[in-house]
């Protein structure tokens, strides 16, 4: 399951950098990102050296990537989804090498905590963007937004409570 | 923490002092996420470990292709962990059947159970412990720690059980053995006759020849006892041919093994010297207690380069008693020749059991007309060698390391008497 979930966020991010390159006119290095991002997708079927080697060097370039398109001016929101799911393909991938087979359980308790984090990220992100005034949401969206990412805290909160008792 | 969380770390400060540097609010925004995830890790309680380690590795001491049972109990006696790989650090050169390596989690009170077999190559190995490594499910956090537990596996060399080596060293010792003496007295091999004295037993007079010299003449017997056997095991380094994992010197221990263990069992004083590092001998002795030692010299025995061993001309002769036997397991240089003519002389009575070095590294290469010109040169060089030897009165027993050594040893001693 896991490793579907990194290949899907691998190849969202190739997508996402291909767009957002390819609009700020680098259709050369928005096809060689997506190439980077298309082989982080299958890693685990490349030689062990280059396969270990692939998610460090994809979450440094996709982050470069993302704050090259702020300061090239593409959509602040659209860099930070970038960041997110680079994130979302290089925890899962340290995840399956770490434990490639784990059972079931661990693998939805992994993905509770991964989406909880990944989703307080995006939040806050697209929290601070807002803030700045990048973003006018509509009310019932911010309303939930916030909603969301207060109930997501709590939950964090208070599941970090239970574990110190 | 980890490297990846080392990474994280790194990137969310970058882009944050970017944002700074440059005054752009959308960078510092990007460094949020990178910056939850550095802040996580500090969030979530350090799990403190607490552990309980049992177990062994047994039997102590295998032998041969035997397998010796590696299990270890690892009791968690603090807090429940989420991610825990643990594993038990095999010493190179053994092979593992089963899995000492066990990842998991692993709650409050429980005991995970790592089990495993080990196969291996003559030799002691020492296990050092178990390392073990709790991590978050996120990767984030990290702690490894090394648990010491100590344990030795001894592989022991494993011996051919061979028959029928015959042997006759010029002096005997006063026990009873199976080795002909050349005196006579009690035995049931024919020795001679002479003329009765009063008190020889009645059933070993000779009727024919008493008939023919019209006297009274007895029969006398060779008496059989034990004799001193002094094994020389080559463990000369130039000498040894190693080739896809196999070792023409592993071989030989297990020969010598064979060797003194069919010396023993014959009721002899076997001694036992490794030639090569530096002279590891084993002082003569009898019956069990003896091959034990014996194989616990064999078990450690490497081969190794010294200037002063390069050739058996430093023999150290005085270890053995004088015209007593002496059994080579060497695979034979051409300078090996003179010094065991020299022996012959002394007095000593040679064996030289030969595995075949040519044979066993021949088995390795392709078969084209170049190994086969080489092999032609090297057979020449290598009978040269033996007929030399042969003519000094030294027996040769050429063994080809791919058939058993009992049936080299049976061809060797087909029909001869002494």
């Amino acid at each position: 399951m896991i490793l579907w979930v990194k290949r899907v966020s691998a190849v969202a991010n190739g997508t996402l950098l291909l767009t957002l390159l390819f609009f700020q006119g680098h259709p050369k290095v928005a096809l060689l990102a997506a190439a980077l991002n298309l082989g982080w997708a299958i890693n685990e079927r490349m030689p062990s050296s280059l396969g270990k080697f692939l998610p460090s060097t994809g979450l440094v370039v996709n982050t470069g990537l993302s704050a090259y398109g702020i300061l090239a001016g593409a959509p602040a929101g659209y860099a930070v989804l970038v960041a997110v799911v680079s994130l979302v393909s290089w925890n899962t991938s340290l995840f399956l090498e770490r434990w490639p087979d784990a059972p079931r359980a661990v693998q939805y308790l992994y993905l509770r905590r991964l989406g909880g984090l990944v989703a307080l990220g995006m939040g806050a992100g697209l929290s601070a963007l807002a803030l700045q005034g990048s973003y006018s949401l509509p009310f019932p969206l911010a309303l939930s937004a916030v909603v969301i990412s207060g109930l997501l805290w709590l939950r964090l909160i208070s599941g970090a409570i239970e574990k110190e008792r | 923490m980890t490297r990846s969380w080392s990474l994280v770390a790194g990137l969310s400060l970058v882009l944050f002092l970017m944002g700074l540097f440059l005054k752009n609010g959308a960078l510092l925004a990007l460094a949020l996420p990178y910056l939850l995830f550095t802040l996580v890790s500090f969030w979530r309680p350090r799990p403190e470990t607490r552990w309980r380690l049992e177990g062994n590795v047994e039997p102590g001491q295998i032998q041969g292709d035997q397998p010796g049972q590696g299990t270890l109990f690892l009791t968690n006696e603090g807090k429940a962990l989420e991610d825990v790989s643990m594993t038990d650090e095999i010493p190179p050169g053994l092979k593992v059947e089963g899995n000492p390596h066990q990842h998991g989690g692993f709650g409050a009170g429980q005991t995970q159970t790592l089990s495993y077999k080990v196969t291996g190559v003559r030799g002691r190995y020492e296990f050092p412990g178990l390392r073990v490594r709790v991590s978050d499910l996120l990767g984030l956090y990290g702690k490894e720690e090394f648990l010491p537990w100590p344990r030795t596996l001894t592989v022991l060399p494993k011996g051919e059980r061979v028959k029928k080596i015959k042997i006759s060293p010029r002096r005997t010792r006063v026990y009873t053995g199976v080795i002909r003496s050349r005196e006579s007295g009690p035995g049931v091999e024919f020795f001679g006759t002479r003329a009765y004295v009063p008190g020889d037993p009645l059933r070993h007079l000779n009727w024919k020849a008493g008939a023919r010299w019209d006297l009274l003449i007895t029969n006398l017997f060779e008496q059989e006892r034990a004799a001193d056997v002094g094994i020389i095991l080559d463990a000369r380094k130039r000498t040894e041919v190693r080739a896809n994992g196999e070792s023409l010197f592993e071989r030989s221990v297990r020969a010598a093994l064979s060797l003194a263990d069919y010396f023993l069992d014959e009721g002899n004083r076997v001694g036992l010297l490794i030639y090569g590092r530096f002279l590891e001998w084993t002082f003569p002795g009898y019956g069990k207690r003896q091959s034990a030692k014996i194989l616990a010299a064999l078990t450690q025995a490497e081969p190794g380069d010294h200037p002063v061993f390069q050739e058996f001309k430093r023999l150290p002769t005085r270890l053995f008693p004088p015209q007593s036997q002496l059994v080579f397991v060497s695979p034979l240089l051409q300078e090996d020749v003179h010094p065991l003519r020299y022996l012959r002389a002394m007095g000593y009575r040679v064996l030289v059991l030969s595995p075949d070095p040519i044979a066993f590294e021949k088995r390795l290469l392709p078969e084209d007309e170049i190994t086969a010109v080489a092999e032609r040169m090297l057979r020449f060089e290598r009978q040269a060698i033996l007929a030399r030897l042969l003519r000094a009165g030294v027996r040769m027993v050429e063994w080809d390391p791919s058939e058993p050594l009992r049936v080299s040893l049976e061809r060797s001693f087909k029909g001869t008497k002494r």
